[in-house]
């Protein structure tokens, strides 16, 4: 029977599906030239849904049978996610409009799609797990196509959809193994039967794996990452911003969730692939991103490189005396890489003229010198994404790096520390060309995204001097284990 | 558990074993006259024209999508509508939820036009 | 004490207030933005007087500033600052330097001369924070901070081959720290605390891998300083970085690497550098004789005095590695004599270079007829940097070879004995450097026309002028600075050297 408390605990993903239910209808009669409307409403809608968050955090609630979980780990993702949300309509008023593909469905799509992720940080059942995925999944693969026409933007659509099908494809069958080693779907189910030793041990292996390969594709780890360059790139750039944010810290909740909750039996199988998974995305993202001249691609590469910054922190899940740590250092790095994810992707829809052009290395020359505010922006993002002291960026990785030694995996943290020296060099190559070559940059300013890059500076920047505030938010938000 | 299945099996072999048979009958001892009329796509004897491969009409497939979502998800009615006395109240409740999604959907495709043919 | 009173505290951040200012001028006041930074400058200068007032080298903890910032995961980091005996000669040759490097960019810097400003500026923040900081954190942020000042004077307002000299210098330097960073964290988690007293005090807690944690913080600091092989990145930003970067980085910046030894390797992995010392001081040899030979081998002025800078950090390395009082204080009074004497050296170059734009030698010769003064200044500073007994550069070498010599540690006089052959290098290049530039008929016609420095050009040089011969002559009250910190840590090592044998 459902209970009030049952609704209470996933209320906020009600308000976020069922406000955009209700925007699809109301977007009808909006005529195309107001769709700013509808981009104020979906903020409305979203920040109706922060409030909910807010209110409800700090209790931790498991509802609908043990269905979902409301727990300190998931206000605080979905705050990200809704957070993450409203930067993305920010970004994409503008955009959409000037690039033409302006049409409602793009904010509704996007709401759907958040729903999914904050169902995803409560699902405690593993077929949640997959609604949730795919709730989260299906909207992206139309908004990478919302450019349709456009040959990149059907291609990246294409090209995402049938790698997300086959992750999803990875999840389901996962999934049903582990129900077949366990007779169990819940978490609470399954980590009973495994603590009682009745499981099949070889079947919930391979199960556990078959969610690894999953996931790994959505937080595109290598090598899972093939996707991540083409779609970035061809996605319209607010999409990209939003997957290389929110759809990275869903997975990541995802991944979290599950490992923490279900797998640390099999940390002894688990850590070692992990461990070289983390060590392949550092060096892969960060290496292959050397070569890129295209700032779209360098920054798809990047966020590649970032996955496998928060997954050496995540190798010891297994070690119960590190988790407490794990989880803050994740989600500590994911507000400071967010922060500085979103203001560099709003510089990319700044330069960006026309669809996929102008986002070349060479179109940032000049900047620094015409547009210094700017400058100094992007100088600020680079850095926080290098890991320089003073942003939000070197925080995030002081944190992950001292989880990684803490846990003793010190070899894995000296491939970081390495990977982040050779990360510095085309990072520095963005403001080479801002500050150091002459240009004349001609750039598509807004108000609103204006409004993104300089809030998210100043986050990273300030952010930075007062890290405690960020950090207990992040070591309150502790992940209900069994 | 298996053996209640075996019924199952055999007719399901059964069925395969009749229609290759028949097949194979044919083509062992039937009659082979073969001419031009005879190696035609239609016997009946309409002269083919065109590609075999012909397009169709995109407003077909979106008809297909539509019928496919709002058919499938009009069966959930059905199980409903069996137990709806024991479950009562609430249960008409969360269906109207349900139809009121699916009504969402259907003024969306209305109202884009996806319902008229022109 | 008070946040807002702590004259450290001020110290450090007044050049923001600069910065401040600087961020609100509108583009074409270029003086106004001179006079600000200058200003700025002084104002910093006049507090780190006032710090020496105050400063009493018998205590360890001077001006000590300790405020919580927050804790990471249990082990607090803290605003820890404060200065002794080893920081108090870095922190006033930083406030020194700073005004008269951005006096000579008067004329020298006409572009965008509000970013070169703010960056210079923000460069004295990190390098008085480098130089401050107890916390093993806080140091960390001042030090890679440093970098992005340095990076953009480098690369906006350098020469030619600017932009590569700027990456190389960065990802260098980047490269090295980040095992440093490494290193900072295993010791928060061994230890519980970032503090670096604290850590002294319970060094017992990681003796275990102190080798590998020397070897961590060893090489950040030794790519600093700039130790042989770890030097290539510094002759490239030399040449290429603006007069003024030259000075600041010549000056300061790599006394931060040879600071950094003294401050962390030595008292927190003290058997470790006992160990390595011979390693370190033939690093340092090498260092000299090779940094010698090639400034020996250079037409271009600007290369010969930034190779020339390879072969004195030697000496100061030499001298920190005989782990006795003599070789520590002269490596500490090197390190001020070489900022003092290769920022002049700089400044002259950069001088010549605005008159004639080429720093090729065999477009001088004979300058001396044409711009006496410019002549006369040169010849004593580059006395001072050959090292000539009664200027300022003898005192330093003298010393740290006195010290080399009679090093236990070290065990053998060879090690001074050959490093003294460095000191002959010196002469050589140096002399031949001058006399190339300076003596013998004037050959090109454009230098007969050159103008010997005005007024401004002199008072730049004059205060460092000052210094070589005060320095030469009686360097008693900078050694009463540096004595008693500098007696401390050797106490320090001693104790454990004994245990090792």
């Amino acid at each position: 029977m459902t209970r009030m408390i049952d609704i209470y605990s996933i209320l906020p993903v009600m308000i976020v599906a069922g406000w955009a239910l209700l925007l699809l209808v109301v977007d009808l009669w909006i005529p195309r030239h107001r769709k700013g409307i509808t981009a104020l409403l979906a903020a409305i809608g979203l920040a109706i849904a922060l409030g909910f968050v807010l209110a409800s955090s700090g209790n931790t609630i498991l509802g609908f049978n043990q269905m979902v979980v409301l727990d300190g780990f998931s206000s605080f993702m979905q705050v990200l996610f809704l957070v993450s949300g409203m930067v993305a309509v920010a970004l994409a008023y503008d955009y959409i409009q000037r690039m033409n593909i302006n049409h409602g469905e793009f904010y509704v799509l996007m709401m759907f799609s958040i729903a999914g992720m904050m169902l995803m940080s409560q699902a405690y059942n593993l077929l949640m797990v997959f609604l949730a995925l795919e709730l989260l999944s299906i909207p992206l693969y139309v908004l990478t196509g919302f450019a349709r026409t456009r040959l990149e933007s059907e291609e990246a659509s294409l090209k995402y959809f049938l790698l997300g099908a086959f992750a999803s494809g990875f999840v389901l069958y996962g999934t049903a193994l582990i129900f077949s080693a366990t007779g169990q779907l819940d978490f609470v189910g399954i980590a009973a039967v495994v603590t009682a030793g009745s499981a099949n041990s070889v079947l919930f292996l391979i199960g556990a794996a078959l969610l690894l390969v999953g996931f790994g594709f959505k937080i595109a780890a290598v090598p899972f990452q093939m996707w991540t360059p083409d779609v970035y790139q061809g996605a319209p750039t607010p999409v990209t911003a939003f997957m290389s944010v929110a759809v990275k810290a869903a997975g990541f909740a995802a991944l979290m969730r599950v490992f923490l909750v279900l797998f640390p039996s099999l940390s002894e199988h688990l850590t070692p692939i992990l461990w070289v998974m983390a060590a392949l995305t550092m060096i892969v993202g960060n290496i292959v991103a050397l070569a890129q001249n295209n700032i779209k691609r360098m920054l798809a590469y990047s966020a590649i490189a970032h996955a496998g910054y928060i997954l050496m922190a995540f190798v010891a899940f297994g070690n119960g005396e590190v988790v407490g740590n794990t989880v803050a250092a994740t989600l500590f790095y994911l507000v400071a890489y967010g922060l500085t994810s979103f203001g560099a992707w709003a510089l990319v829809i700044v330069i960006e003229r026309e669809y996929g052009k102008g986002i070349l290395l060479d179109d940032l020359a000049g900047i620094g010198k015409h547009y210094p505010w700017l400058g100094v922006a992007m100088l600020v993002f680079m850095l926080s994404f290098a890991g320089v002291p003073l942003t939000m960026g070197f925080w995030g990785k002081f944190y992950l790096f001292r989880t990684a030694v803490q846990a003793g995996y010190i070899g894995l943290a000296i491939i970081g520390l390495l990977t982040s020296v050779a990360s510095a060099y085309y990072y520095l190559r963005v403001v080479v060309y801002m500050f150091m070559k002459p240009g004349e940059p001609k750039l598509q300013i807004n108000p609103w995204v204006s409004l993104v890059i300089g809030v998210a500076a100043l986050a990273v920047l300030l952010l930075s001097l007062i890290p405690w505030t960020i950090l207990e938010l992040a070591s309150r938000a502790v992940l209900l284990l069994q | 558990m298996l053996m209640e299945f075996l019924p199952l099996l055999i007719i399901l072999l059964l069925a395969v074993f009749i229609g290759v048979f028949v097949v194979v009958l044919g083509s062992t001892f039937g009659p082979k006259r073969p001419g031009q009329r005879k190696n035609s796509p239609y016997e009946s004897g309409m002269v083919p024209y065109g590609p075999a491969k012909r397009r169709i009409s995109v407003r077909y497939y979106l008809i297909a999508v539509l019928f496919i979502l709002f058919d499938i998800e009009v069966v959930f009615l059905v199980p409903w509508a069996v137990v709806v006395r024991q479950i009562g109240v609430p249960g008409l409740v969360f269906m109207i939820i349900f139809v009121l999604i699916l009504e969402v959907a259907h003024l969306y495709a209305w109202k884009k036009g996806a319902l008229e043919w022109d | 004490m008070e946040f807002g009173i702590n004259p450290l505290v001020l110290m450090t951040f007044f050049p923001l207030v600069g910065v401040l200012v600087l961020v609100f001028l509108a583009p074409q006041q270029k003086n106004a933005m001179r006079w600000t930074a200058l200003g700025t400058s002084l104002v910093t200068f006049a507090i780190s007087l006032w710090v020496l007032f105050l400063f009493d080298p018998n205590k360890a903890d001077n001006l000590l500033v300790q405020i919580p910032w927050f804790r990471l995961a249990g082990v607090p980091i803290q605003i820890l600052m404060g200065v002794d005996g080893l920081s108090i000669l870095m922190v006033l040759l930083t406030t020194f330097l700073t005004p008269i490097a951005i006096l000579s960019t008067w004329k020298a810097v006409e572009e965008q001369v509000k970013g070169f400003m703010i960056f210079f500026l923000l460069l004295e923040v990190g390098m008085l924070g480098v130089f401050l900081a107890l916390d093993l954190v806080l140091f960390y942020i001042f030090w890679e901070f440093t970098l992005i000042p340095m990076y953009f004077l480098i690369g906006v307002w350098g020469g030619k081959n600017r932009i590569y000299a700027a990456v190389k210098f960065f990802l260098f330097t980047m490269a090295g720290s980040v095992l440093m960073l490494l290193a900072i964290l295993y010791l928060g988690l061994q230890a519980g605390s970032f503090s670096q007293p604290e850590l002294v005090a319970n060094r017992s807690l990681f003796a275990g891998s102190q080798l590998l944690l020397f070897l961590a913080f060893a090489i950040a600091f030794a790519i600093k300083v700039p130790v042989f092989p770890l030097h290539t990145w510094l002759p490239d930003a030399h040449v290429e970085a603006p007069t003024a970067g030259s000075v600041i980085l010549a000056g300061v910046l790599l006394k931060m690497g040879a600071y950094g030894f003294l401050r962390f390797n030595l008292p927190l992995f003290p058997q470790a550098s006992v160990q390595a010392a011979p390693v370190m001081a033939v690093l340092a040899i090498i260092g000299i004789l090779y940094g010698g030979a090639v400034a020996f081998a250079q037409k271009d002025i600007k290369k010969l005095v930034a190779y020339s800078s390879v072969a004195h950090l030697g000496f100061v390395m030499l001298g920190i590695f005989a782990l006795n009082p003599e070789g520590l204080s002269g490596g500490i009074l090197q390190m001020v004599n070489h900022g003092i004497s290769t920022g002049a050296l700089f400044l002259l170059v950069g001088m010549i270079y605005e008159r004639r734009h080429t720093r090729e030698m065999s477009e001088y010769g004979g300058l001396w007829k044409a711009m006496p003064i410019f002549g006369g200044i040169s010849l004593v500073v580059v006395l001072s940097s050959m090292g000539l007994p009664g200027l300022n550069g003898f005192v330093g070498e003298f010393t740290i070879l006195l010290g080399a010599f009679g090093s236990k540690v070290l065990g053998s006089p060879w090690f001074a004995g050959i490093a003294t052959l460095g000191v002959i290098l010196a002469a050589a290049y140096l002399l031949k450097m001058f006399e190339k530039t300076f003596l013998g008929p004037i050959t090109k016609e454009e230098n007969k026309s050159l103008k010997d420095l005005n007024l401004r050009e002199i008072i730049t040089m004059v205060p460092l002028l000052v210094l070589i011969f005060w320095l030469g002559i009686y360097p008693q009250p900078f050694f009463n600075l540096i004595n008693p910190a500098v007696e401390q840590l050797v106490q320090l090592v001693q104790s454990a050297a004994l245990v090792l044998h």
